[in-house]
């Protein structure tokens, strides 16, 4: 899984008590125009004949923004009392909405704590009358972070319960384990946290956009560090990847950004089950790099720098990528000691937590559940948030027509994690920012300084 | 190639004299019971694991000092060896075991090791504490544990050569390898001489185990990542020789190290220098069927004349 970070390190917390006022003023003018499109929607397909009885009721709602803002719509919300199931075209009486995630395994603990942001969602679309009427149902399904299992509980969630839309799954495996199910059966699913750029290419392999993700691809983390590297003035770059999926794509993504393929002078793709690396780490030296990127697995990571000490390397800096932020690499004081003496740095996916949009879910997760949300919890709730919408949007609960809606539903869409635009074409996100992240002592200790830099699209590198 | 690339010829040898000491050391235990025995034990790996294991427990634990912890790995191994055959491969031969029941004896054992291991010590990665900074030899850069583990993998070497040939144990356990029951018949002690071998050649996997895991970590599967290449060097430098197995040792790890560069050179993973150890193993064994031990003038005079 990929790990994001968000500023909650740095944020304010207290002066937010007029900023909240405001955010609470511009959330329901949000969710006031989502339902108003809602039940827009709804109203277009109108209720065959099959049902007994349809009682329906017309509110007007009239909100004042600001003096010159006047808002106004019409929120038609449709009740059955009939049991009969919806009539074709319109939206079913519960609108279920799937999520995969790692609810037990070694990503258990984290994944618990992720659903809690689908809950969240749920509730806040629900507090405000569901989609049309119809309220939301969250149906979760555990994959234990294991491809095959996540490929069980996907359909089981799309055979079974009749999902027509999912949220997740969390890892990139999985994604890609669980693409062609999803492009054969036409359920879209929009992954919280699944960043290999690979992924990047299944729409084109099966044929249709069925994987979408809230979450920057790694092409866009190649980006920022390609922009850090030529920053810094480095000329003279190695790679030292694992090589799997995830190493040989970082070094694909790096030699692919402009200007890079002159930089790089060694690229070193190292095998994770030896655990003897000094003759790949004496090309590295001479090589005569300015700088080494990293991209290691942890266990046969934390092998590979403890020989880099060990072999005099530690006066190279080194860089690496969001799986280098991991303080599992500090359980080998070699590796720790090697990671501080190269000062290594690196990017990680990022956002504001002042905004508005962040303030809402925030408050949602203290009032639910008592504490602060927890790594991820934040992007499982834009993913089903755009999941909702997406329906909404289509007006049909049916997984081709709730994929065409997708894109400009993130379109419109700012979660608490930032903008979600996404690429039809490929289902990618647009636009990530990354904060730049340096290993440091502190008190004696490594520690991972989350404040040392930031890198946008609009902003280019920015040191702090 | 990569412009102003200027590799260190000395620390690449150094490299591969390293990784050959580290076969050396697990394979010929290997090759040892190998030899007398005639069945493969692939529970090997767990004993070199333990020695690992053994040398934590002693050195971190215990915090009686690294040097304690090697020789400690040393004797514990070695008894485990032992203990195997007193009480599971002894009386599995007697009862008329074949070589395949063996060798399934040997994998059930081996996995029964190895959980035992993880239940004590635990799934976590465990580190020695004891650390030696490295320093430059000449163009060499080391560190005081690589050195002493060549060192010590070369001495053994040597004593096992004095044993072999000038003692007269050495005498009776290369008549044990050769035909056990003529030893017996001419005196020796034959049983005597088989723990005396499961002592040895399991004391060298726990040595084995130290030095991999001083190099890494040490994990319940420390084992398994060295048997691979340890039964290619036995069956590459003739099942049994002893000499055979350290030339091997050796050779594989040159070919190896000296493969990552080229395989570096060429943009490819190095996840291929197992499959260039393995080339050149069975381009050895078409022309060598026997292993290098079984080269000699006559054979290679055999062979130029028939193609001749």
């Amino acid at each position: 899984m990929g790990k994001v970070c968000d500023m909650r390190e740095n944020s304010d917390r207290k002066g937010i008590s007029t900023a909240a006022a405001a955010a609470l003023a511009v959330v329901l003018l949000i969710v006031g125009v989502a339902a108003g499109y809602f039940a827009g929607s709804a109203t277009v397909t109108p209720q065959t004949t099959t049902l007994t009885q349809t009682v329906a009721r017309t509110i007007t709602t009239t909100q004042t923004v600001s003096a010159a803002q006047t808002v106004t719509q019409t929120v038609t919300q449709t009740a059955t009392v009939t049991t009969t199931a919806a009539a074709p075209g319109g939206l079913p009486e519960k609108v279920k909405i799937g999520v995969l995630l790692p609810l037990s395994g070694e990503l258990g603990s984290i994944g618990v704590r992720m659903l809690y942001g689908a809950h969240i969602a749920a509730k806040i679309v629900n507090d405000s009358g569901g989609i049309g009427g119809r309220p939301v149902q969250i149906i979760a399904e555990d994959t234990a972070a294991v491809p095959d299992k996540a490929l069980d509980a996907v359909k089981k969630l799309v055979e079974v319960q009749g999902v027509q839309v999912i949220v997740g799954p969390a890892t990139s495996v999985e994604a890609a384990t669980i693409a062609k199910y999803l492009n054969d059966r036409k359920v879209p699913a929009i992954s919280m946290s699944a960043t290999a750029a690979a992924l990047s290419n299944l729409a084109k392999q099966y044929g249709d956009t069925y994987f979408w993700r809230v979450v920057g691809s790694d092409t866009i983390q190649a980006r920022a560090l390609a922009d850090i590297m030529k920053e810094k003035g480095f000329k003279r770059i190695v790679t030292f990847v694992v090589s799997n999926d995830y190493g040989i794509g970082m070094e694909q993504m790096l030699l692919a950004q402009p200007g890079m393929r002159d930089r790089v002078v060694l690229t070193i793709r190292y095998d994770p089950t030896k655990g003897d690396y000094r003759t790949e780490l004496e090309q590295v030296r001479a090589a005569n790099p300015d700088v080494i990127f990293y991209a290691l697995w942890v266990e046969s990571g934390k092998i590979v720098f403890r020989q880099a000490l060990d072999l005099g390397l530690d006066k190279i800096p080194t860089m690496g990528g969001e799986g280098m932020a991991d303080e599992a690499f500090f359980a080998d004081p070699r590796a720790a000691e090697y990671m501080v003496k190269t000062g290594l740095f690196g990017t990680r996916p990022t956002y504001d937590p002042k905004t508005y949009s962040y303030q809402i879910f925030y408050n949602m997760h203290k009032r639910l559940y008592g504490d602060e949300p927890s790594l991820f919890a934040d992007y499982t709730y834009d993913a089903t948030m755009v999941a909702i919408l997406a329906v909404g949007h289509a007006g049909v609960y049916d997984g081709a027509k709730i994929k065409n809606a997708l894109a400009l539903t993130g379109q419109y869409y700012i979660g608490a994690t930032g903008m979600k635009a996404m690429d039809p074409s490929t289902g990618d996100l647009l636009s990530q920012d990354y904060l730049i992240w340096r290993v440091e002592l502190k008190d004696g200790k490594p520690t991972y300084n989350f404040n040392y830099g930031f890198w946008s699209l609009g902003t280019g590198v920015v040191w702090k | 190639m990569v412009d102003g690339l200027s590799l260190n010829i000395a620390q690449i040898l150094f490299n591969s004299l390293l990784t050959g000491s580290l076969y050396v050391l697990a394979a010929i235990g290997l090759t040892l019971t190998y030899g007398i025995l005639k069945f493969p034990n692939v529970a090997h790996a767990e004993f070199i694991t333990f020695g690992a294991y053994i040398a934590y427990t002693v050195a971190d634990i215990w915090k009686l000092g690294f040097e304690a912890g090697v020789l400690a790995a040393f004797v514990a191994t070695g008894l485990l060896g032992v203990a195997s055959h007193i009480f599971l491969f002894g009386p599995l031969i007697r009862k008329g075991a074949s070589i395949l029941h063996l060798t399934v004896a040997s994998v059930g054992y081996g996995i029964v090791l190895r959980y035992a291991m993880q239940e004590i010590w635990g799934r976590k990665d465990l580190y020695y504490s004891a650390y030696y900074p490295g320093f430059d030899l000449g163009p060499i850069r080391v560190t005081p544990l690589w050195l002493s583990f060549i060192f010590l993998a070369v001495a053994i070497v040597a004593v096992f050569h004095l044993l072999l040939t000038k003692t007269k144990i050495g005498k009776a356990m290369r008549a044990t390898s050769n035909n056990p029951s003529l030893a017996q018949a001419s005196g020796i002690d034959t049983r005597k001489i088989i723990l005396l071998v499961w002592f040895l050649g399991s004391a060298l996997a726990g040595l084995g185990g130290v030095m991999k895991a001083s190099d890494t970590r040490i994990t319940p599967v420390l084992g398994w990542d060295i048997l691979i290449m340890s039964f290619a060097a036995v069956i590459f430098g003739g099942v049994g020789s002893i000499y055979g197995t350290i030339f091997a040792g050796y050779t594989l790890g040159f070919v190896e190290n000296l493969g990552v560069i080229g395989l570096v050179a060429l943009k490819l993973s190095t996840e291929y220098r197992f499959l260039l150890g393995f080339l050149v193993l069975v381009f050895a064994l078409i022309f060598a069927p026997q292993g290098i031990a079984g080269i000699t003038f006559k054979s290679i005079r055999r062979r130029l004349s028939s193609s001749g």
